[in-house]
């Protein structure tokens, strides 16, 4: 269990800038997540600290220990490969014995470390088969057992969980969360699937498509605090509504062209926070309440109306436009039965929302 | 008129017929040709007067094994040199070279499509007494006079390798380019050497494209005629040249084919040992198998 800190680090391939200075400290024992969308760098990012790549400047520290110019075979780090990359020549003991063997321990500490990792893996009946005869979870969990029978100080994940379908998913995410639990090895997931990254992350980062880091933070803070209308828009769904600050020193209000003035919430002072700064607010769905009628004790309402339903199950989704166009998602989580009124398409609605749950930006 | 009903199963095999006919008439036909001929004894009439294995126990003495096993260690050293040039260079064009790639597919295709005489013309001009190779070495100042290179192992091996490369980096380059490099990082991550990685993941995972380019240069290599006539002089016999100096002498022609007989058997022995030791060193065994 071992922290990981880079520090200014830059790797481009002929086809562009990859990442740009980045810095980034992951704590050790944590569960730390790296979001992005596809293409980001984030893979490239892993690769540097697995040893699979140089980078062009900067450095890895594994706690104090410089390895950026360490041989990937020297460094004490897994990496557990999207499509698994099992040694397709090798059983499934082999496989995860691999290591242990280079490391030349005695036989029957081996096949005692092996098959009991194998056996808390559910694995126990498979443990002389080919790789091919396992079915995709299967060889996810020979991929993770065989990337962490050598104890790792860290393992990098590269989206494990990409081929998995829907259910199996989340089944193994969960998984996931109890073996570092158990093992508290330092743990860096890269994925693009927000729902993974929030599910199993201590600690999280986002990348944007330039190659640095937006923000940093526990999945709370990233989903309900989020920096940037980058963060805001691609951790979940948001709304955003454009306006002009006013008032910061007293009551401080969002004006919106067309639509009037909301009372905002700003706890935090910043720079950019001046009277007349042109600024974002983001709304999520499920923090605003829709009804027919207006509701009281609300600190900002807004009319709307519906344009499309799409029922979800457990939320019910509704597609509203405002006065001035702008096109608004709103959620609502389905509670009863049989609910007190139905919205239907093309009703007129109120939407509200205290404004401790939306979110002031820059623009 | 009643047409015919062909049923679709019947199909494949008509279409099979040019091929199969081809084969019939220019493979097993002269096989059978050689193997009677060498079989039987004939009258110079050409007439059948029996069963003999004289002709056959004529070459069962030490003069044409040691030819045959010459044949063994010319095939196997050309094969395992240009296995040694071929990998390094399968492995490059593979993994490394990108771009590159169908430029150097393409600069030793060349050499694949030139005539076969050009390339012993090019390597006389390259290995003779007054020669490129020669001229290099003296003017560099390793050697004080020039050396024979003409008519020796040497240039046979040399022009052996240099024309059956080919046939062991094709192989070796379909088979590594379909490899997933991640088994490679897989194996460097988990701890191993690239050595390491080299002998127990890449070469035993490779090991279908070793075992062709192997016997595409062996093979034909063992009974190579032209390159070590034309190369060697007359110091090293080869089973090639017996068989040619057989069939083409007067009324040797079956001796030769009984000659033909026995490399050929020696040929399939021998590559059956190779197969198996080649497989032996290239496969890994599970090293924990179940109990009971």
């Amino acid at each position: 269990m071992k922290s990981i800190r880079l520090q200014n680090l830059t790797k481009s391939v002929p086809e562009g800038l990859v990442l740009n200075d980045i810095s980034l400290h992951i704590p050790a024992g944590k569960f730390f997540a790296l979001l992005g969308p596809s293409g980001c760098g984030k893979t490239t990012l892993l690769r540097l600290v697995a040893g699979l790549d140089s980078p062009d400047q900067g450095e890895i520290y594994l706690d104090e220990e410089e390895i950026s110019h360490l041989p990937i075979h020297q460094r004490p780090i897994n990496i557990v490969f999207q499509n698994y990359a099992l040694f397709p020549h090798l059983n499934v003991f082999d496989n995860v014995a691999y290591s242990l063997k280079i490391q030349k321990l005695p036989k029957n500490v081996i096949e005692q470390k092996v098959i009991s990792l194998l056996e808390s893996f559910g694995l126990g009946s498979h443990i002389y088969k080919s790789t091919s005869q396992l079915s995709g979870g299967q060889q996810q969990r020979v991929a993770l057992a065989r990337a962490i029978v050598n104890e790792p100080e860290v393992l990098l994940l590269d989206e494990p969980l990409a081929a998995l379908d829907f259910k199996l998913r989340e089944k193994m995410l969960l998984e996931l969360i109890e073996l570092q639990d158990k093992l508290k090895t330092t743990f860096i997931y890269v994925t693009h699937d927000q729902f993974e990254a929030l599910t199993v992350a201590d600690q999280m980062a986002i990348m944007n498509n330039d190659g640095d880091i937006e923000q940093v933070g526990t999945p709370k803070e990233i989903y309900e605090f989020p920096l940037s209308s980058f963060v805001a828009k691609f951790v979940g769904t948001t709304n955003i509504l454009q306006g002009i600050l006013h008032n910061v020193d007293t009551s401080p209000v969002i004006c919106v062209p067309d639509l009037g003035s909301f009372a905002i919430f700003m706890p935090n002072k910043k720079s950019w926070i001046v009277e007349h700064a042109p600024v974002l607010l983001s709304i999520r769905p499920e923090k605003i309440f829709i009804s027919k009628t207006q509701a009281p004790n609300f600190s900002n309402v807004l009319k709307a109306t519906v344009e499309s339903i799409v029922y979800h199950g457990r939320s019910t989704q509704y597609n509203v436009v405002l006065k001035n166009q702008t096109k608004l998602q709103v959620f609502a989580q389905n509670e009863e039965h049989f609910p007190q009124e139905d919205i239907d398409y093309d009703n007129e609605v109120f939407l509200h929302w205290q404004k401790e749950n939306a979110v002031v930006l820059e623009r | 008129m009643k047409i015919r009903n062909v049923k679709s199963s019947e199909l494949p095999f008509a279409l099979a017929t040019p091929a199969i006919l081809w084969q019939v008439l220019f493979f097993y036909l002269p096989l059978f040709l050689i193997v009677s001929s060498s079989f039987l004894s004939l009258s110079d009439a050409g007439r059948i007067l029996g069963f003999t294995l004289h002709k056959v126990q004529t070459f069962l003495q030490p003069t044409y094994l040691r030819v045959i096993f010459s044949s063994i260690c010319l095939g196997l050293s050309n094969a395992f040199l240009c296995f040694c040039i071929a990998y390094p260079l399968a492995y490059f064009m593979a993994f490394r070279a990108k771009k590159k790639k169908n430029l150097l597919l393409f600069l030793i295709i060349i050499p694949f499509w030139t005539n076969f005489l050009l390339h012993v013309y090019a390597w006389f001009y390259m290995l003779e007494y007054n020669g490129v190779l020669n001229q290099i070495l003296l003017q560099i100042g390793i050697i004080r006079s020039p050396i024979p290179f003409m008519n020796s192992l040497f240039a046979t091996m040399v022009m052996m390798v240099y024309y059956y490369l080919p046939f062991m980096v094709f192989p070796l380059y379909s088979s590594l380019e379909k490899f997933d490099y991640r088994l490679i990082e897989s194996s460097l991550d988990l701890g191993a050497s690239w050595i390491h990685t080299l002998r127990h993941i890449i070469l035993p995972l490779n090991i279908r494209g070793i075992l062709a380019g192997f016997f595409l240069v062996y093979i034909p290599s063992f009974g190579e005629f032209a390159i070590p006539e034309l190369m060697g002089g007359d110091r090293q016999m080869f089973v090639g040249s017996v068989v040619a100096r057989y069939i083409l002498g007067d009324q040797t022609g079956s001796l030769g084919a009984a000659f033909t007989i026995i490399a050929c058997l020696a040929l399939m022995l021998s590559s059956a040992f190779i197969y198996y030791i080649i497989k032996k060193i290239f496969t890994v065994r599970a090293s924990y198998v179940a109990k009971n």
